[in-house]
């Protein structure tokens, strides 16, 4: 739980006709996590079957077919069912199904397409003739009148300033029939003798004449009721056409999910092959294993391949040189605050995992800045609510529910603890303190719980360096151990001077800082020369003394502000019973307290509250946790657990 | 102002600093001066583009993919800029960006016709990765214009293009479909700059307009002198607003005036148009040039003068532009093994040192 899972380093040399068993153990298992071997090839053996990359993008491609075949039927992706990875299915064998239903799926959806577009055409040809419903003309006439030349069509309507000025030189009628947001339909007429500077200027300026079949012949209001039946039966023909494909989807429906899955395992294992290092007679397979599955991977392995050799590399945590997937292991319990500290970073394999200690202090620094027992509870069945994803609209932020109940349980345990009710103090009796009639006590508090935490962070830095084997850290770091003894002297001597008498001169504390603070001001200086990096000194004399100070400065600073900054809590939880007072103030403003709207404005105080004070305060929970704490021992940067599967099975 | 000079603080600087770490003038003198294609690249890898060059494998670093490649810095360019610019012109740069969607989106169209396969398309294409909203692969595999413009439902591309489709199905030419995309960019761009506060919007024109003049002029010049088309045409091919060049200027050009003339009166400081107009399979390009380095000058000016409004970061985008102009000419002219006068008019940077001179 403090540390990622322990990790073997696993060599694998498979003999060429094993290779796809194996490879199907692999990703059956889910749990090898593959390295890229295919480096280890020599272009001899890539040259003569190195083609595993191609047959992984014509799988891919394959893949994306039948994807879009499933979206053409209106198909859902369902879930990989729970069973055993089949047998890559043979690059043509896939292509010949792939082709066959395609083609089904394609005359029907085209069929359908062609009808919709030709549903459009008679639309927009409607469109174009309605606002001529009342001329008693035929079309042909109005088309080609004896002295004119027209154009009736559609054109965009930023196009038409432009066509005006483009015919400014010949005498011209525009009309603009009708106007919709982007087109509009116009006629346009001008003498015969001008018909090509007419026909030249509308086509330019896009403007679309329109076009009616031969059928259509009489009067605008004629055709328009020709148009409206055969806009009619097209509907119709439509309709039948969605039928059919309903029906298609339905019949093949389980054949297509099947293909796909079989597509996919089948692109999968080509595209592991592909990452394997090929020789002569054998592959190398290399990769991650969790020590603790070890056993049956092995076990597996060697049922499905005789001559199987596996070589194993336990991989003692402190070894800096290699990128191990890190796996956590925390209770499911944990899960939310896991994704917290995936949020700020991976821990590395050689570092300890804080999701536990983020789980017991994230909790207790929100409840006791947000301590209530009527709002935490609520936050808490609010949370419960967002995890027992019942509330569709609130699906995406499930993963927040369980960290939501326990911040909620906390609030409400601090709540009975400073005696607050939904922002009440009289009902419930305090059972340590009232935040608002201890001010002082409680800023001393929170400052003196951001001290311990800080410590601990100090400490848990220390012990990272000492895992890592990095002494020059360990020692020197402002964070390491001349760190941690600068801090806590400072902190004697603050203390022996202006809190408590102690038993000997403060001035001892005074002479352990400095010699701390000289450590730590030379830290990187002393880190070189432990790791026998030279030269000593980066850059100029100068350059170098103004910036070891400016070190020194900039640690002795952030030692107070970090401090300083955990004061927040207890000015959060002061804060807290204040904005609860004034909803009730302006409750009493509104109303008298035996009124109904005196309770409403307290109810919707509280909510603004738990809503607007719980954002807040969770922002500022995740400041302390992110920016004091984990900066002292949490550096992250590890890499993700991804075993090789067909559902995927990597850590969140 | 004070809003101006806060909103604009952290972009102004970061401009800046990217502006500084342009190649100058001698820079490109000196990769003009490689033996050859290898040796340009070298000196690539000693610049700001080392690590985009680094990406790729030196085997694959074929012309075109190094040109990809140095375009990519300049995605990652915009997509910084955008991010950092104060909220209100966010729109505007988004949309100024978009001028290489409509771009990729007439080189996915020609590749649909002239039936390319995607590997070769892929690398023509300015590298949006997942900004971009044009299935570009998906249209190029649709097979057909048609099924393509189809594909970009939903898109603000469509409506301009599916009205434009019937002109394509009676011309069988992508010609009337790539006019009517840049109109309505250009238009679109154009209202975009009418939504900024006064002092975005005056430094925006500038540089906006400038470019759009170019275009404009351009535009107006080869149809009338490669495509013969007529006045009415030529005028509904172009735009009616910019900086410097009025619509008059575009509907005199389009009823023959005389186009030496009118472009020493609009730009007075351009060299021999006359003997660039007289061979102008030659000379256009070159004019092109010309009228860029003009865009180019309003763009170093944005970088005097009070420097809180869009128009920084807008003169540096182009600035960065017509140095991977530079640099994409360079490669191609080395990896053809071109001679250097006949590439040298061509350099942007380089052209300027020589007038310099």
């Amino acid at each position: 739980m403090f540390y990622p899972q322990e990790m073997t380093g696993v060599q694998l040399i498979v003999p060429s006709r094993d290779v796809m068993a194996v490879t199907k153990v692999l990703v059956d298992q889910g749990i090898f996590h593959q390295r890229d071997g295919s480096f280890l090839s020599t272009e001899k053996e890539l040259g003569s079957t190195g083609n595993w990359p191609e047959k992984a993008n014509a799988y891919a491609g394959l893949e994306r077919r039948i994807y879009n075949v499933m979206r053409q039927l209106s198909l859902e992706e369902e879930q990989l069912p729970e069973a055993k990875v089949s047998s890559a299915l043979e690059l043509d064998e896939a292509r010949q199904a792939v082709d066959q239903v395609e083609q089904e799926v394609k005359q029907a959806s085209d069929k359908l397409a062609a009808e919709q577009k030709r549903l459009e055409q008679l639309e927009n040809s409607l469109k174009q003739l309605e606002p001529l419903a009342g001329i008693e003309l035929p079309m042909g006439t109005l088309r080609n009148p004896h002295f004119l030349y027209s154009i009736l069509g559609v054109i965009p309507n930023p196009n038409i300033d432009r066509l005006q000025t483009s015919l400014e030189r010949i005498p011209f009628v525009f009309l603009r029939l009708r106007q919709d947001e982007k087109e509009s339909v116009v006629w346009l007429a001008g003498m015969k003798r001008n018909a090509d500077v007419l026909d030249r200027a509308a086509r330019s300026a896009y403007l679309n004449p329109l076009v009616l079949p031969e059928v259509y012949q009489g009067t605008p209001s004629e055709i328009i009721a020709f148009l409206m039946i055969d806009i009619a039966h097209t509907q119709e023909h439509i309709n039948e056409l969605k039928a059919t494909i309903d029906r298609l989807s339905k019949d093949r429906k389980d054949q297509l999910q099947s293909l796909l899955w079989t597509l996919r395992t089948s692109r999968m294992l080509a595209d592991a092959v592909a990452r394997f290092g090929q020789l002569q007679y054998t592959f190398l397979i290399v990769g991650w294993v969790p020590t603790a599955r070890l056993e049956e991977f092995n076990t597996v392995l060697k049922q499905v391949s005789k001559y199987v050799i596996i070589e194993t590399f336990p991989f003692k945590r402190g070894r800096t040189d290699l990128n191990v997937p890190v796996s956590l292991k925390n209770p499911r319990i944990m899960q939310p605050f896991e994704i917290l500290v995936n949020t700020y970073a991976r821990p590395r394999y050689e570092e300890i995992d804080p999701t536990f200690l983020l789980a017991i202090t994230f909790p207790l620094l929100f409840g006791a800045m947000f301590g209530d027992v009527g709002q935490g509870l609520t936050l808490a069945l609010f949370g419960a609510l967002l995890a027992s994803r019942k509330v569709r609209l609130l699906h995406g932020l499930a993963s927040l529910g369980g960290l939501i109940i326990a911040c909620g349980l906390s609030a409400t345990l601090f709540g009975f603890l400073y005696g607050s009710l939904f922002g009440v103090e009289t009902i419930l009796p305090a059972l340590w303190m009232r935040p608002m009639n201890n001010i002082l006590l409680i800023l001393g508090i929170a400052i003196g719980a951001g001290v311990f935490l800080l410590s601990v962070g100090f400490i848990l830095g220390i012990i990272n360096s000492w895992v890592a084997k990095d002494w020059g850290k360990f020692f020197f770091d402002p964070h390491g151990l001349s760190g941690l003894v600068l801090y806590w002297s400072l902190l004697g001597l603050a203390a022996g001077l202006f809190l408590v008498k102690l038993p000997f001169p403060p001035i001892i504390f005074g002479g352990i800082a400095v010699i701390s603070g000289i450590i730590v001001m030379f830290s990187e200086t002393l880190n070189r020369l432990v790791k026998g990096y030279k030269p000593l000194i980066v850059g100029g004399t100068g350059t170098f003394a103004i910036q070891t100070f400016f070190e020194l400065f900039e640690s002795l600073l952030s030692y107070l502000s970090n401090s300083l900054s955990y004061v927040r809590v207890g000015a959060f939880a002061v804060a807290h019973v204040g904005l609860s007072a004034v909803v009730f103030i302006l409750a009493a403003l509104v109303s008298s307290p035996a009124g109904p709207i005196y309770w409403v404005v307290v109810a919707a105080g509280n909510l603004f509250i738990i809503g607007f004070e719980g954002l807040i305060v969770g922002i500022q929970t995740m400041r302390l946790e992110y920016y004091e704490f984990f900066t002292k021992f949490f550096s992250g940067g590890g890499m993700r657990y991804e075993p090789l599967a067909v559902r995927p099975k990597m850590d969140k | 102002m004070s809003s101006g000079v806060s909103g604009y603080a952290a972009i102004n600087t970061r401009v800046r600093a990217k502006y500084a770490s342009l190649l100058t003038p001698q820079d490109i003198a000196a990769m003009s001066e490689a033996s050859d294609y290898p040796t340009l690249i070298d000196h690539l890898r000693h610049s700001r583009y080392s690590d985009y060059l680094a990406m790729v494998q030196e085997a694959d670093l074929s012309p075109r993919r190094a040109v990809f490649q140095i375009k990519t810095l300049m995605a990652d360019t915009y997509v910084s800029v955008i991010q950092a610019s104060p909220a209100h012109t966010r729109d505007l740069l988004d949309r100024f960006y978009r001028r290489f969607e409509v771009d990729n989106l007439k080189a996915v169209l020609r590749g649909i016709l002239s039936k390319a396969p995607w590997d070769q398309v892929r690398y023509v294409l300015f590298p949006f990765g997942d900004q971009t909203i044009l299935p570009a692969e998906a249209m190029l595999e649709s097979g057909s214009v048609m099924s393509a413009i189809e594909l970009l439902n939903g898109t603000p591309y469509y409506d301009t293009l599916s009205h434009a489709m019937e002109r394509y199905t009676a011309e069988q030419s992508l010609f009337p479909l790539e006019v009517a995309l840049d109109l309505f960019y250009w238009r679109a761009l154009w209202n975009e700059v009418g939504h900024l506060p006064n002092q975005d919007r005056e430094q925006a024109l500038r540089i906006i307009g400038s470019l759009l003049d170019m275009n404009n002029l351009m535009w107006a010049i080869r149809y009338r002198v490669y495509h013969h088309l007529s006045e009415e045409e030529l005028i509904n091919y172009t735009l009616p607003f910019g900086y410097r060049v009025r619509d008059d200027d575009v509907c005199s050009l389009a009823g023959g005036a005389d186009i030496a003339q009118l472009l020493n009166r609009i730009y007075p400081n351009l060299h021999d148009v006359d003997a660039l107009l007289h061979e102008p399979r030659q000379g256009l390009p070159l004019l092109e040039i010309q009228l860029q380095h003009r865009v180019a000058d309003q763009c170093r000016g944005a970088f005097s003068g009070y420097p809180f409004t869009v128009g920084l970061p807008l003169a540096f985008l182009v600035l960065n532009e017509y140095e991977i102009q530079d640099l994409t000419v360079l490669i191609e002219a080395k990896s053809s093994r071109i001679p250097s006068e006949r590439f040298h008019p061509y350099l942007l940077n380089q052209a300027e040192a020589s007038l310099l001179a």
